[in-house]
């Protein structure tokens, strides 16, 4: 978990280099890509090579905070996994 | 590279950046992260450069490249997709994919085909141009079942293969070699649907990484090596001589030494385009000759110059080589089946690239050859290249002689029966002058390189002017061996650029080559623009023969100081105009002013 939340931290200041990190968990995506028509498109292109998880845009945008993408990441690579690997965890 | 890494590598800052480059990227697609990587691959390449990307409009590749107006050192990139030929190739548009329509499609992509290579060769006047030819596949659209090629869809192939084989042709076009692209971008995951649909930009991110990163090879255009040191034992042939005897080493299918055969006829190869090639061997020199006259033996005797035979550290005699052939050890290459071998010569010359050969190891040996035509390729073979030996021999004859005991200098230049032959045009096509300013390290001005864009600006200057140098002698011809490049603003003459061959030494070229300038551009004082570097100790003791002190940046050198202070030269000076050049630069011109139009 821990290290999922450092790399999507990672994703989102590769792209707002300019955002602290304590901004980042406090933003809004949607406002974000907002201002840059190009950061989401990217941002969905790193979200599904970092984290091998398909999303499309108006789904990221829908999901609005940092925790919330955070959250939907958890849930969609625990759907990921094949039923034995998920009671193991 | 990982999008997230290419993210990265942008932003961390250039220190002291020393020159910003301009970069039109222009294909018909968006070119969202192609664009990103391209960056973050420029980036790595020239770390020291801020590279600034233009991008074009969406689905109009032949207009953007038509509406290009590149400055002064800008780069083109044209990454040419199926869909830039017609719509109906890409994935992206609802034409129709009726079998009628599919021959009408052909024909459209043939005309689009012919007004995009025209667009590039026309700016490839201007500018440097760099091109990728359609890497995705083809829609699905022709009527065979996918185990069948149907013939329009080679026809669709011809049409690529027939612009490639054009613009590739161009001086200042490089395209980027789709076979090498197979090797490191699976042909089936290229092509990512679903982004081409959602935001125009059809491949998938490793594609794009890859593709990215051979166009930034392709435009950091390292220079080529220069020569390849060979061992022989289990190298150029297999056996040990010594052992074995001369008529049992083998390089034939028959020994079980195919590989070796493939060896001696790779590196021939490279011989015959300019490459510099001489062996280092622990053997009895007695034996080597006579394996070498064998008259089985696939590499000619005479290819190789020179030949360091003893018993002592392979290190030692590859110092000799490179002293017999006057270059640094980063132009060279060495080659031995002995990785201990390999080691002590690293060990002693580490900038040289040096090599295992893998006897016992056939899909080794085909690396090996690919790696070697990456350390040694080049654009074109020149002149001078299919002479480089020869002058390399004579080279070596003359220095010897020179520095026997008892020796005149004088009367032995006097009796070489030299000539030097001079032009004095700016040739934008001089392929030739342009290698030895970017490839001379030794008798350079100030090590400058030149990039294909600082080379076109120079040549667009009124007041620039270029001297090139052709030198024979008794002992064989040299080829072009200077270049003079700079500028006349009238009282007097400016040089920003002047190289000579390491070949060419010792023959007072470099004296001729002042004196011409003076004489014939009718000025009393040249300014070179002189700066140190670690390897051009050669032109700074000549400035500072001739100066009577160290060189400086920016010197000057005065006719009458010139004339008191230069020794005597017996050349036959001969002056070469070319008429055609100045057709070609009225065509040149004319054709410019068309693509503007």
């Amino acid at each position: 978990m821990a290290e999922l939340d450092d790399r999507l931290v990672l994703c989102f200041s590769s792209i707002f280099p300019a955002l602290t990190e304590e901004e980042i968990r406090g933003s809004d995506v949607a406002l974000l890509s907002d201002m840059d028509s190009l950061a989401g498109v990217t941002l969905v292109a790193l979200i599904d090579q970092e984290f091998g998880v398909e999303i499309d845009l108006e789904d990221l945008l829908r999901l609005r905070s940092f925790g919330a993408v955070q959250r939907y990441l958890c849930e969609r690579r625990v759907l990921n996994l094949s039923p034995k690997e998920q009671i193991i965890r | 590279m990982k999008l997230l890494e290419a993210l990265e590598v942008l932003k961390r800052p250039i220190s002291e950046p020393t020159s910003t480059r301009e970069l039109f990227l222009e294909c018909g697609f968006t070119p969202l992260h192609l664009q990103t990587f391209l960056a973050a691959h420029l980036r790595l390449c020239f770390p020291q450069s801020r590279n600034e990307i233009r991008t074009g409009l969406y689905g109009d590749l032949a207009g953007n490249l038509e509406r290009l107006q590149p400055s002064n050192g800008s780069i083109i990139c044209a990454v040419v997709e199926w869909a830039d030929l017609d719509p109906r190739l890409g994935f992206r548009s609802l034409g129709s994919w009726r079998s009628t329509d599919i021959p009408k499609v052909v024909e459209s992509a043939r005309r689009q085909s012919e007004r995009l290579a025209l667009c590039v060769e026309h700016l490839a006047e201007r500018a440097p141009v760099y091109a990728s030819l359609p890497t995705l596949p083809l829609p699905p659209i022709f009527v065979t079942r996918g185990s069948q090629v149907h013939h329009q869809e080679c026809e669709l192939r011809q049409i690529v293969a027939s612009v490639a084989t054009s613009i590739s042709a161009c001086q200042r076009v490089k395209v980027v070699n789709a076979q090498r692209l197979d090797e490191i971008s699976p042909f089936g995951e290229r092509l990512d649907p679903k982004a081409e649909i959602g935001s125009g930009f059809p491949y998938s991110l490793e594609h794009a990484s890859r593709l990215a990163e051979m166009i930034a090879t392709l435009i950091r255009d390292q220079p080529p090596k220069k020569g390849l040191i060979t061992d022989l034992d289990d190298t150029l042939w297999a056996g040990i001589l010594g052992e074995i005897g001369v008529e049992a080493v083998s390089w034939e299918m028959s020994g079980g030494a195919h590989v070796h055969g493939l060896y001696q006829r790779f590196i021939e190869s490279l011989g015959t385009a300019g490459v510099m090639l001489a062996a280092a061997s622990k053997n009895d020199s007695s034996l080597v000759e006579q394996a070498l006259a064998r008259k089985d033996i696939l590499l000619s005797r005479d290819a190789l110059f020179p030949l360091e035979i003893d018993w002592g550290p392979k290190s030692t005699s590859v110092g000799r080589i490179l002293k017999q052939w006057n270059i640094a050890p980063d132009d060279v290459v060495f080659v031995d089946d002995s990785p201990m071998e390999v080691a002590e010569v690293h060990a002693a010359f580490p900038q040289m690239e040096c090599v295992v050969f893998p006897k016992n190891d056939c899909h080794a040996v085909w690396d090996l050859f690919k790696q070697l035509r990456d350390y040694f390729g080049k654009g074109s073979v020149s002149s001078e290249d299919q002479i480089r030996l020869r002058s390399i021999r004579s080279a070596a004859a003359v220095r010897d002689s020179l520095h026997a005991p008892g020796h005149d200098a004088d009367s032995f230049l006097r009796d070489a029966q030299a000539t030097i032959s001079f032009a004095l045009e700016a040739d934008v096509r001089d392929n030739r002058a342009f290698e030895l300013v970017n490839k001379t390290n030794q008798f350079n001005l100030n090590g400058r390189r030149l990039s294909q864009s600082d080379w076109l600006n120079f040549h667009q200057s009124p007041c620039a002017f270029m001297l090139t140098a052709t030198y024979e002698d008794k002992y064989g011809p040299l080829g072009k061996v200077a270049v003079v490049m700079g500028n006349n603003d009238g009282s007097k003459l400016h040089v920003r650029s002047w190289v000579m061959s390491c070949r060419a030494f010792s023959r007072r070229i470099e004296h001729q080559c002042l004196r011409y300038l003076f004489e014939k551009m009718g000025v009393d004082q040249i300014v070179l623009d002189f700066k140190a570097t670690p390897r051009n100790r050669p032109i700074q003791d000549f400035l500072a023969a001739l100066l009577g002190r160290p060189a400086s940046p920016n010197l000057s050198i005065e006719r009458a100081s010139f004339n008191a202070k230069a020794p005597a030269l017996h050349h036959r000076v001969v002056e070469v105009t070319d008429d055609r050049i100045e057709g070609k630069r009225e065509e040149s011109l004319e054709s410019h002013r068309l693509c503007c139009q």
